[in-house]
């Protein structure tokens, strides 16, 4: 790479919204899909979407992709006859089959979608009428029926998810003895990262219950066949999250309305954070919890956190240093990774979000820090899609040297021949990723390595100084 | 009782109607599932949409066209990234997908606008497309977008452009079939006879209902060229939008999947009289049979049998050598509807698998009539079976290989069962000759794979015989 000094004092932080009403290859799904995702974290739960069969057909096929993995979730199946007439009945019969048919079952979260929202039908008088025929023939069976609206013309994935975790906590959610438990929100991560979490509530000895506890989405195959592809947050878990010491939530879009409920409702104190990627958000994370329980840092984690500078101090200045970076897809992953990003000297100067919460973002704390932390030009476009990725590589307006983002963007970076390292959701194109973490130190580590081993097989490819890597 | 009521379904005992367990000496027509109708909420069913039937299955194959789908964004989001048709321009169609990102304020003002913007901003960004589809979707159909006026409209002030636009929000019809049929009628009754193309043989087809899955209609045209037959408009495998518009001038059309696409066969030899012939390319024994109809109706019978002579020559030791080992397995098909009537007879008589169940997504009673003729006696027929449905036949046959979609293919893993992808295939073409020896080699390499006996091993009981199957070279 040519010495680059750039002339400018003062660097420059634009955020502007994507300029085209429609989009040319969405970044999120819709939030009846983000809703299913969150549904699916409960123990004993299978969603009902209230919608036509493909809005849950496909939701499924998507987190196969992902996770490699099967999910339960059901489809009310809405017809014409129900578009004229209304659908309710059919919601009341999706319940009832469901009863019937899965003994085991503890938690309905019912899941609208755009049409039923249009169509105007009434969720929580369904519920009413549910919950009485659900008391007749099953008496001694409490089935929870939770309420989620999630028109897909709102919003997105993202807000989706956020809106169930919500609706699932006041639901369940019951005033109770006190706990002395830590509630943590970790948002719309995987099950490595929910591992890496609860290695770490495990070293400091926090007694804390995840909402939602993702980590059996990695399942294995046993000798007696049994599927244990579930969620591991229980109904007593989502009843006690009111009678828990305090609240932590690790990302400001998806589970974080849950967490100001819990506050709201049953005075659980919320502790807000940023989403713990990188070094420095990790340590924070880590204050805020010993702050919170008294707990001390122990050695352990000063040891981890050691491990991943060592590893990462090999890559940042020899190969990362002055590297253009794009970044696409959830807020808290985005903002969070360009925070990394800084941390390892690369330079994310194009940062996509989504969906339309643009005044939202302005006010987000992590962008006023890029802002004041950035020595190059940064864009962040929201409401973005990944054409406003494509269209600047491809009328030469950005020089790209990475992209980090979901799988949903390959085609970007294998035409424009850019390395790109698959982050966040989905990554059907990688093997095995929802197994490694992306937060805490551990996750900063793998991902700094996962970026750099990107680098090294692309100088590889395109024979760009490969040489380089037979003495490093 | 030829009709069978599964355990798992004592609480839903319509579904009886649904499974049918075929017996000797029946008249099959008398124990035919009910097929095609709703299904009962909250059963955990397998089906789709019809939006995706005509966008996912049909429109969206196309490598020359925008698919702009007019509703929120789910419905573009959920029909991209999940279908393997690769076409020999860089696979423009499964690159991208365009929807109009409807928000609240279009639900209650309209979104017409949105859609004509949208229209415009995709045919400005990409100005070298100049065909374009455009979708409802469930929210867009309940308000009553008028999307044809919207795309009249544009089509006007871009004379160079064509819209075609499918009225087909995903609560129409039962099932992804309905799409099928929505766009089938909506093009024959639109688009069909607006252009003519250049005429290069006496001999020309139109090959419907193939969707060029992992080079399929790539592969069969091999056929076509060394037959001299030009294809006049592939029904949508590699496909172009104004091939499609020449479809009336083709001399016959060939129709490989009727469910999808034989609607748009059938109008054609109502409107324009050009015959319909129906054929499976999937099997050896099948594809020479296919090729030997097409060749008969053209008088070209001696390069037909030339061609089958020379893939003979070169695939069916191949075939025979996968067929020697995979005699007795036991296959369960778990698809949309007509590859139940395609394979099952295929695969016994190629490979002499049994297949000893078939589950259907979106298939007729037609379908059945015909999955049931052909198949095996002792083996269930089961329309839009659902997952504990499927728990429960797979202990009744307990099958040594599951053709189906990814996502159930993940379910079976844990039972120990590989799987095949039934719709976009392992490692394919699987039609004709060369494909049929790929769908052997991909079914003997799911079969004999040491993970899933090693998967039965409880290491807690000491050494037992893990009964591997051992492979061998090829």
């Amino acid at each position: 790479m040519p010495c680059e000094i750039s002339d400018k004092s003062v660097a420059e932080v634009k955020i502007v919204s994507k300029k085209r009403a429609g989009i040319i290859n969405p970044m999120y799904d819709c939030q009846p899909a983000g809703a299913q995702y969150a549904g699916i974290g409960v123990k004993d739960s299978i969603p009902l979407v209230h919608g036509g069969q493909g809005c849950t057909m496909f939701v499924r096929l998507l987190f196969a992709q992902h996770f490699k993995e099967n999910f339960d979730i059901a489809s009310t199946s809405l017809h014409e006859e129900s578009a004229v007439f209304g659908g309710t009945r059919r919601v009341e019969e999706g319940v009832m089959v469901l009863a019937r048919r899965y003994p085991d079952l503890r938690i309905i979260p019912i899941i609208t979608t755009c049409s039923t929202e249009v169509i105007g039908d009434d969720i929580e008088g369904s519920i009413n009428v549910c919950e009485r025929a659900l008391k007749k023939e099953f008496p001694d069976r409490q089935i929870y029926l939770a309420p989620v609206h999630t028109p897909s013309f709102k919003g997105s994935q993202v807000s989706g998810y956020d809106e169930c975790v919500k609706s699932m906590i006041k639901t369940v959610a019951k005033k109770g003895a006190p706990t002395g438990k830590l509630n943590v929100f970790p948002g719309w991560v995987n099950p490595g990262d929910i591992t890496q979490l609860k290695y770490y509530l495990s070293e400091m000895g926090v007694d804390a219950t995840l909402f939602m506890d993702t980590e059996d989405f990695d399942s294995p195959m046993m000798p007696d066949k049994s599927i244990q592809t579930h969620g591991r947050t229980t109904i007593e878990d989502l009843q006690d999250s009111a009678n828990a010491k305090a609240t932590l939530a690790l990302a400001r879009y998806e589970g974080a309305a849950a967490a100001a409920y819990l506050e709201e409702a049953h005075n659980v104190p919320n502790h807000q954070i940023n989403t713990p990627y990188g070094i420095k958000n990790t340590d924070d994370m880590l204050r805020k919890i010993s702050e919170i329980t008294g707990k001390p840092i122990p050695d352990s984690l000063v040891r981890e956190r050691g491990i991943a500078l060592d590893a990462m101090a090999d890559l940042a200045h020899m190969f990362f240093a002055n590297k253009k970076v794009a970044i696409f897809g959830h807020a808290d992953l985005v903002l969070g990774l360009a925070q990394f990003c800084l941390e390892v000297e690369l330079e994310p100067v194009l940062l996509l979000i989504g969906d339309d919460q643009g005044s939202k973002y302005k006010k987000d704390p992590r962008i006023e820090e890029l802002k004041n932390s950035v020595h190059f030009d940064m864009e962040i476009v929201h409401n973005a899609d990944l054409w406003d990725l494509e269209r600047r590589i491809k009328k030469g307006e950005i020089k790209l040297d990475l992209i980090m983002g979901h799988s949903k963007g390959r085609y970007i970076a294998i035409d424009a021949n850019i390395p790109m390292v698959r982050v966040g959701f989905p990554t059907f194109d990688r093997a095995g990723l929802y197994r490694k973490p992306t937060i805490g130190y551990k996750g900063a580590m793998e991902l700094a390595e996962m970026t750099a081993n990107a680098m090294f097989a692309h100088m590889e490819y395109t024979k760009d100084r490969e040489w380089i890597l037979n003495t490093w | 009782m030829p009709m069978v009521l599964l355990n798992c379904d004592k609480d839903i005992p319509e579904r009886q109607k649904h499974i049918y367990l075929k017996a000797p000496n029946e008249s099959t027509r008398e124990f035919l599932p009910i097929a095609n109708a709703a299904t009962i909420p909250g059963t955990l069913s397998e089906r789709g949409c019809a939006f995706c039937g005509a966008k996912l299955v049909i429109g969206g194959v196309l490598k020359d066209t925008i698919q702009m789908i007019h509703g929120p964004i789910g419905c573009a989001y959920d029909t991209w990234h999940t279908k393997r048709y690769p076409t020999d321009n860089g696979h423009f169609n499964m690159k991208y997908v365009w929807s109009t990102d409807m928000k609240e304020s279009h639900v209650v003002f309209g979104g017409e606008k949105r859609l004509e913007k949208s229209i415009n901003e995709a045919f400005d960004e990409m100005p070298e497309i100049k065909r374009m589809i455009v979708y409802t979707t469930c929210p867009t159909a309940l308000i009553g977008d008028d999307i044809k006026a919207v795309s009249k409209k544009v089509m006007s002030e871009r004379p160079e452009v064509d819209i075609f636009t499918v009225e087909c929000p995903g609560f129409a019809g039962v099932s992804q079939s309905k799409g099928h049929h929505v766009l089938n009628i909506g093009w024959i009754n639109e688009k069909v006879d607006t252009l003519e193309k250049e005429i290069t043989s006496e001999y020309t087809m139109n090959f419907i209902g193939d969707f060029n899955i992992q080079g399929d209609t790539q592969l069969l045209q091999t056929y076509w060229d060394k037959l001299g037959i030009q294809v006049v408009s592939h029904f949508t495998g590699n496909g172009t939008y104004d091939d499609l518009r020449c479809m009336q001038q083709a001399k016959l059309n060939v129709v490989n999947c009727a469910r999808s696409s034989g609607y748009i066969a059938n109008e054609l030899k109502k409107r324009y009289g050009i015959p319909r012939l129906d054929i499976d390319s999937w099997g050896f024994s099948y594809m020479e049979e296919g090729v030997r109809k097409i060749c008969a109706f053209f008088g070209i019978e001696e390069r037909g049998e030339q061609l089958i002579a020379e893939e003979r020559a070169k695939w069916k030791p191949k075939l025979d050598w996968y067929k020697e080992r995979l005699k007795g397995k036991k296959m369960a098909i778990w698809t949309g509807g007509p590859r139940l009537w395609h394979w099952t007879k295929s695969v016994e008589n190629d490979l002499g698998i049994e297949v000893v169940a078939m589950s259907s997504k979106f298939g007729h009673e037609e379908d059945f009539e015909k999955v049931i003729a052909r198949g095996r006696e002792g083996t269930y027929y089961i329309d839009d079976g659902n997952e504990l449905e499927f728990f429960e036949i797979i202990d009744l046959v307990k099958p040594d290989v599951i053709f189906t979609g990814p996502r159930v293919g993940e379910l079976v893993k844990k039972m120990h069962i590989p799987y095949i992808n039934g719709h976009g295939y392992h490692n394919g073409p699987y039609m004709g000759f060369e494909g049929f020896v790929n769908l052997a080699r991909d079914t003997y390499n799911a079969i004999y794979n040491p993970l899933r006996h090693l998967a039965a091993v409880d290491i807690r009981e000491g050494a037992v015989d893990s009964n591997l199957l051992f492979r061998e070279a090829v």
